[in-house]
């Protein structure tokens, strides 16, 4: 990051000053050629500007127009060790250059592979439920080990899941990638700050916002084309029938990518999204991580969600317990109710059960496997 | 002429001596109270004056002085009226000299000559017959309380003009019949049994009782927190005669046991409402009055939607709940009262309540939730050991299910439990489990290799808090001993770590 050729510095400096605006970048670079042309008519206080844009832009691009501004800009990216893909650089990834309007500049944390094997991006809502993310976490983890780069917006519920899949592949060398719907150095929501941090370690963080810019509700839809844009499949694991997650898959069939959708209970709100796109053809239905691989030539390992626990040396009364759980959550008052054991049995059951990691205790006293 | 009658004053739950000196002298007709009266007191010049003449009596037309003593100490209420009527008569002449010495008057009077029920009779009588007055002569209204000590010739008055007929027949008098403290069996109003499922928000509560721990239940609107709450008592060991006249001393107080009609039987169950102000809690007032902690004193208190109580409402909970008695300090009072009870919380998982609901969907987003639960400071979380997630009940489990076990069944269980603590707590001056001092868990909760592994295990793997380790070890403790077992095991460590809902970051599941 260090050495930023003057084109870049000027790219920078550009995308900058008129903030994320990709339309108006486009128009002035197809008016003027090359930045440093504008940089140039700028000092000169030449820019004039297209009646569309009105003249508050011009201003401000002419009166930007000076090194201090530039140095500014550099400093920034130094003292939060970020770097810069602008457009036209070899680096920039090369799906995203494909979508109608890509983003001008990524400011960009982590390392980028430019073309991963195999970019997927795992969506899905924020109020998930322990279905929906122990399918995120499986997918995740199952596509990583396949050699797959998991695509995410590192919101809350899925997409951390999914991202947290794939970052429990130790071997892979580039996990996954999370785009942000603000400046790159907000952690937005900050309960995500450790898995930030990961993924900067292992994988890369983009934005294509502007320092500093809080994440406002404009700004994910926006975002989710990006996050289409660097995947060759979007896979939906819950949304509701109409959110920002079937945004982004409206994006990726625009984008000419394949969608796929985790089906769920038909009488689920948070399966409506994906059901529904199963149900209109938009999507294929996947019950696991090869289903995905196939489509590109890749096969998967054996692994298949919800495989039964191991059984082996667990004592009658917690047997009995993870039997009944298998065929559905239930709460420590129904086990009781159904294994006629003492509650207190029932109790230091599943206490070892949790520590074992077999089952896991879901709001409510309901455990689940 | 002079007379001297024995009166008593109420400073918080004990009674003081107070004489009342009234002097009649010649000169201009005037009526005058000294000795720091307050209004009530003031005005019992005007209740005395019609209640004497009322009683076919005459009021004398002299100076007179009525004179509280001791004179710093300030006088409430309406109980003067009876002795300075008495007083009166007997400065002017019309009862014998001395025909009431050692006699205790109490009492307020009517225009017509009636003697009304007033408060805290209790604790002035308890006083009264234990600084050596045995007769006393108190309202009939509260004979029934005062009743249960015994010994005390108890005259229950109706009108001025019975007390005064009878100090005229040389102060002889059939004594209300003494009550002898008897066990029979209390119906609770609601019972165990009659909460169908919900075993181990059962189970929970039997800990809870029977080491003396507190305990929040958290669930969903109607998966049956209060009814749950409401049987607590039902379950609580029977008063001991000591236990009950302490609490109807502070009942007493605040007038509560006029309705009731004498000793209150029962363990108190109080469930103040969420909007209640410190003061209402914890005491105070012009008088320094008890409040809910203190009326619960002995018994539950059941603070229903725990969240929803201002913050310094429930901080102030903080002092009482360590000591177990409260001093209340006002500029013309100061009194101390007991406020040893258990407390009972509940809370819904979140401000719509759904949250962790398999019937209704949570509209709530993770940061209103957890905002919600940390309402409550850890402090004070610090204080309640058991935390237990209560599931909705369906309809068909109400319908379906057969009773559960009685709570007399339960009771018994409690009542063994306890038993041990007592006895080995014997040189230690505490009574359960929940009262162990940090520097005593070693001693009394002395673990085995592999419950100490499990523990170690459960710090690790369900991220608990420094403070989480001691509550776990009390209630692994009590588990035991409600087991009847003398060494902690690992299977009681194990269903201790069930009841630690709030003490990870967030109710179960949240930290995914």
């Amino acid at each position: 990051m260090d050495n930023l050729s003057r084109k870049d510095q000027l790219w920078l400096w550009l995308n900058g000053v008129i903030g994320h605006h990709v339309l108006l970048f486009e128009q002035l670079l197809s008016t003027y050629n090359e930045v440093e042309e504008i940089y140039m008519l700028a000092q000169k206080r030449k820019i004039s500007m297209f009646l569309r844009w009105g003249e508050a832009f011009a201003e401000r691009i002419c009166a930007a127009a000076n090194e201090t501004q530039i140095e500014c800009q550099i400093n920034w990216l130094k003292t939060n060790k970020a770097s810069i893909l602008p457009l036209y650089s070899s680096k920039y990834p090369e799906l995203l250059k494909e979508i109608n309007h890509p983003p001008s500049l990524l400011y960009v944390k982590g390392k980028l592979d430019a073309s991963p094997k195999l970019p997927i991006a795992i969506i899905g809502m924020r109020k998930s439920t322990p279905y929906g993310e122990a399918i995120a976490l499986h997918l995740g983890a199952e596509l990583t080990k396949s050699g797959a780069t998991i695509i995410s917006g590192l919101a809350r519920g899925i997409d951390s899941l999914a991202a947290k899949g794939a970052l429990s592949v130790e071997a892979a060398l580039f996990p996954t990638v999370a785009v942000l719907g603000c400046g790159i150095e907000i952690i937005y929501p900050s309960s995500n700050a450790r898995l930030y941090y990961e993924i900067i370690e292992r994988g890369a963080v983009v934005s294509e916002f502007l320092p500093g810019t809080r994440p406002y509700r404009e700004n994910f839809p926006i975002r989710n084309r990006v996050i289409s844009g660097l995947s060759r499949g979007v896979v939906i694991v819950e949304a509701a029938s109409r959110s920002g997650t079937t945004i982004t898959a409206n994006h990726a069939l625009d984008q000419n990518r394949d969608v796929f959708a985790v089906p769920g209970r038909i009488t689920d709100e948070s399966s409506a999204g994906p059901n529904l796109m199963i149900q209109q053809g938009e999507a294929k239905p996947i019950f696991c991580a090869a289903d995905i691989l196939c489509e590109y030539g890749l096969t998967a390992g054996p692994a298949k969600p919800s495989a039964r626990p191991d059984l082996t040396g667990l004592t009658q009364a917690q047997r009995l317990v993870v039997e009944q759980l298998t065929s559905g959550e239930k709460s420590a008052d129904e086990l009781c109710e159904n294994l006629s054991l003492p509650i207190a049995e029932v109790n230091s059951t599943l206490t070892s059960l949790q520590f074992s990691g077999i089952i896991k205790q879901l709001p409510g006293r309901v455990f689940g496997l | 002429m002079l007379s001297c009658i024995q009166s008593y004053g109420l400073n918080g739950i004990s009674g003081f001596a107070v004489q009342v000196q009234v002097d009649i002298a010649n000169g201009l007709p005037c009526y005058e109270t000294v000795g720091l009266p307050d209004a009530a007191v003031r005005e019992s010049r005007e209740r005395v004056r019609s209640a004497i003449k009322n009683s076919g009596f005459a009021f004398p037309v002299c100076r007179i002085t009525v004179n509280l003593a001791p004179a710093d100490m300030r006088k409430e209420g309406s109980v003067y009226d009876l002795p300075i009527a008495i007083g009166l008569l007997e400065a002017a002449g019309q009862l014998s000299p001395k025909c009431a010495d050692k006699m205790v008057f109490l009492g307020e009077l009517g225009l017509d000559g009636s003697v009304r029920a007033i408060d805290g009779v209790l604790p002035m009588a308890i006083d009264a017959f234990s600084s050596g007055y045995e007769t006393i002569v108190l309202p009939e209204g509260n004979a029934e309380e005062a009743a249960y000590i015994t010994g005390a010739k108890i005259l229950p008055a109706r009108t001025l003009k019975q007390v005064v007929e009878c100090l005229r027949n040389n102060g002889e008098f059939e004594p209300y019949p003494n009550k002898v403290w008897d066990t029979t069996e209390i119906i609770h109003s609601t019972d165990f049994s009659e909460i169908r499922g919900q075993q181990g928000a059962k189970r929970a509560a039997e800990i809870a009782v029977a080491g003396g721990h507190n305990l929040l239940l958290i669930g969903t609107p109607g998966s049956g927190k209060t009814m749950l709450a409401r049987s607590i008592p039902s379950i609580l060991p029977e008063l001991t005669f000591k236990e009950a006249l302490e609490i109807t001393k502070i009942h007493s107080v605040v007038g509560a046991t006029r309705e009731s009609g004498g000793i209150i039987r029962e363990r108190p169950f109080r469930s103040p409402h969420h909007g209640a102000s410190a003061a209402a809690l914890i005491g105070g007032g012009q008088q320094a009055l008890p409040g809910e902690i203190s009326l619960a004193h002995f018994g539950v208190l059941f603070l229903d939607e725990f969240p929803e109580f201002r913050k310094d409402v429930l901080e102030a909970l903080r002092q009482p709940l360590e000591d177990g008695v409260v001093t209340i300090t006002r500029a013309s009072a100061n009194a101390t009262y007991p406020a040893d009870f258990m407390l009972v919380a509940a809370m819904n998982p979140c401000p719509c309540g759904n949250y962790g609901s398999r019937i209704s969907q949570c509209r709530c987003t993770p940061f209103q939730i957890q905002r919600y639960q940390s309402r409550i400071s850890a402090p004070l979380l610090d204080r309640v050991d058991l935390h237990v997630e209560m599931t909705e009940v369906g309809y068909s489990d109400i319908s379906s299910k057969a009773a559960g076990e009685t709570s007399l069944k339960i009771r018994a269980r409690v009542n063994s439990a306890r038993q041990v603590q007592r006895v080995r707590y014997e040189d230690v001056g505490i009574f359960f489990n929940a009262q162990l001092p940090n520097r005593l868990i070693k001693t009394y909760c002395a673990l085995d290799s592999a419950s100490e592994a499990m523990l170690r295990q459960a710090f690790t793997a369900l991220k608990l808090s420094a403070r989480a380790y001691h509550r776990i070890l009390k209630v692994a403790r009590t588990i035991a001993d409600l087991e009847g077992e003398e060494k902690i095991s690992s299977a009681h460590i194990a269903e201790a770590i069930q009841y630690r809902s709030l003490d990870s970051n967030a109710i179960g599941g949240m930290h995914g």
